[in-house]
């Protein structure tokens, strides 16, 4: 019974009003609607509360047919909806290929939602790495759990940080390379910033399981011995961000 | 002379917290700035199962001030699936945390194979739908270790194979359950109007000795039928019906649940004032 029912609710199949009661008043048909609609818009509502700036970008027209069309197309296995629209950004890289910023702007919105509760652990700052000591340096270091990295090929932040702002979105623009964008929650706060090929390079590294000497070894090697200096920085800046932890 | 309070002798509830309100993220900085009017906050459970960030830190800053109760949109107490272990253990992490007097869900399923509506949805009320939400609630309350309360939901439909109505249903699955009743007074309104029977039996059919909390709530009168949406204040035909409630059971802990439109919290304080009027007028025998 229970699966005819939600067939009836999720598909439309007209098969679940042989299970319940009609009447002249409301009708069988029309009762099951009030749980088909139910469905999606919960789904919907979620997309729209998950995917802001998209849904701000795209208008509320364009975006319900959007999100329409991917609640048609991706049942809800997960048991909270925190979850449901992990695949947006996919569906809509495959769907929407000649509009590449819809997937960029829907991945953004995804990481900065992640690292909105992502797990709290207790991210490396100065007092902390001066409590550890000068053996820090040697220790396997790993990037805190609201930490993402994304390779854009569009304009895609400034589009969203404009969106934001509630400003005009400058108009969409392919980048000549790929640029890399590092989210992570500073305190409560999701925050964002671009950041260099080298810097990112040394983040893959560090999420790898790098300790601070061998990244200051590699980055020297390719770089030259004025790499240290700037390896130094990016670590003041890591520091103050809460973006490393211990891996061990 | 004073009067008897409903369900004393078979009385199984909890001590009365008095009056409460829905925890919604709108809020929180009015109860982190300074003491509420408010006895108690019911938080939805799903809301603060997350891995940590500002949910879980906001929960933690405002249960340190105010008692709190926990309820449940997940549990799928009706499915004729096992229940999810996962949910289970999630549900019971955050209860070692919060401490909340008490855990609720609703008499409902939302998905089966591996499929989530994610919607309250309707059952059958007949024996085997019975014996089945009672073997669950019985393994959900030996996992958890405490007595779980059950709301009334509202509904569209009514099942072929219900051979009994939703009251009778909910009196004898609290008793061979042994667990206890969260009344949603606008859920039975709501489910009234949209089948056609009168509230006053719902209520006198329930047993008032297992009716721990009271949801108050807005809805959406489509005419032919009405819809259970928390997106406005609680109507007139509402009120009267609490005001039966509370005149039936005697003081039980009630709450306001706003969900959508959400107003400033002193709006919801003055609603809830006006419950704690109702609820004083119709329960002031039992304090003589």
């Amino acid at each position: 019974m229970q699966a005819r029912f939600l067939t009836g609710v999720i598909d439309g199949a007209a098969v679940a009003e042989a299970l319940i009661v009609d009447d002249d008043i409301v009708g069988a048909r029309q009762r099951l609607d009030i749980y088909r609609h139910n469905y999606r818009a919960s789904l919907t509502g979620v997309l729209a509360d998950h995917f802001a700036r998209l849904l701000a970008y795209l208008g509320d027209e364009q975006f319900g047919r959007v999100a329409r069309a991917y609640v048609a197309a991706h049942r809800s296995s997960t048991r909270n909806l925190r979850y449901y629209g992990g695949e947006f950004a996919a569906f809509l890289a495959q769907n929407f290929p000649e509009d590449g910023e819809l997937a960029e702007l829907a991945m953004l919105d995804g990481a900065l939602r992640a690292a909105f509760d992502a797990a709290d652990v207790a991210a490396l700052d100065a007092a902390r790495v001066g409590a550890l000591g000068d053996g820090w340096i040697d220790r396997a270091l790993s990037l805190h759990p609201s930490v993402r990295l994304l390779d854009f090929r569009y304009n895609s932040a400034a589009i969203w940080s404009a969106l934001d702002g509630d400003r005009e979105p400058p108009p969409v623009t392919q980048l000549p390379g790929r640029v890399r964008l590092l989210i992570w929650r500073c305190g409560q706060q999701p925050s964002f910033r671009s950041l260099s090929m080298d810097e990112g390079a040394a983040l893959d590294q560090l999420a790898a399981g790098c300790s601070f000497t061998a990244l200051c070894a590699r980055t020297i090697a390719v770089a030259g011995d004025r790499a240290a200096a700037t390896v130094a920085d990016w670590l003041g800046i890591w520091l103050a961000d809460g973006i490393l932890v211990a891996a061990d | 002379m004073s009067k008897t309070m409903p369900g004393t002798k078979d009385r199984n509830t909890l001590a009365y917290p008095g009056f409460g309100l829905g925890l919604r993220p709108d809020h929180y900085r009015d109860f982190l700035d300074g003491p509420q009017p408010v006895e108690w906050l019911e938080i939805i459970s799903e809301n603060f199962m997350v891995p940590g960030g500002k949910p879980l830190a906001m929960l933690d800053a405002i249960r340190a001030d105010y008692p709190m109760v926990l309820h449940g949109v997940s549990l799928s107490i009706g499915s004729v699936e096992p229940l999810d272990r996962g949910y289970l253990a999630e549900l019971k992490a955050l209860a070692e945390r919060v401490e909340p007097l008490w855990v609720s869900d609703h008499l409902c399923w939302t998905g089966i194979n591996a499929h989530n509506s994610h919607d309250l949805l309707p059952l059958p009320y007949d024996a085997p739908t019975l014996d089945c939400v009672i073997d669950n609630i019985s393994r959900v309350q030996d996992y958890l270790g405490r007595r779980i309360l059950i709301e009334n939901p509202s509904s569209y439909v009514t099942f072929r194979a219900s051979d009994r109505s939703e009251w009778e249903f909910l009196a004898e699955m609290a008793t061979r359950a042994d667990c206890l009743l969260l009344l949603d007074v606008n859920n039975i309104y709501v489910s009234a109007r949209n089948h056609g029977f009168h509230p006053h039996d719902y209520l006198v059919g329930l047993p008032a000795g297992r009716v721990q909390q009271i949801h108050l709530a807005g809805h959406s009168d489509m005419g032919d039928y009405v819809i259970d949406t928390h997106d406005a204040d609680v109507c007139d035909a509402v009120w009267e019906l609490y005001a039966d409630a509370c005149g039936l059971f005697g003081p039980v802990a009630t709450m306001i649940e706003r969900d959508d439109d959400i107003p400033p919290l002193a709006a919801l304080i003055a609603e809830l004032d006006h419950a704690r009027a109702v609820a004083a007028r119709m329960c002031e025998p039992y304090y003589v």
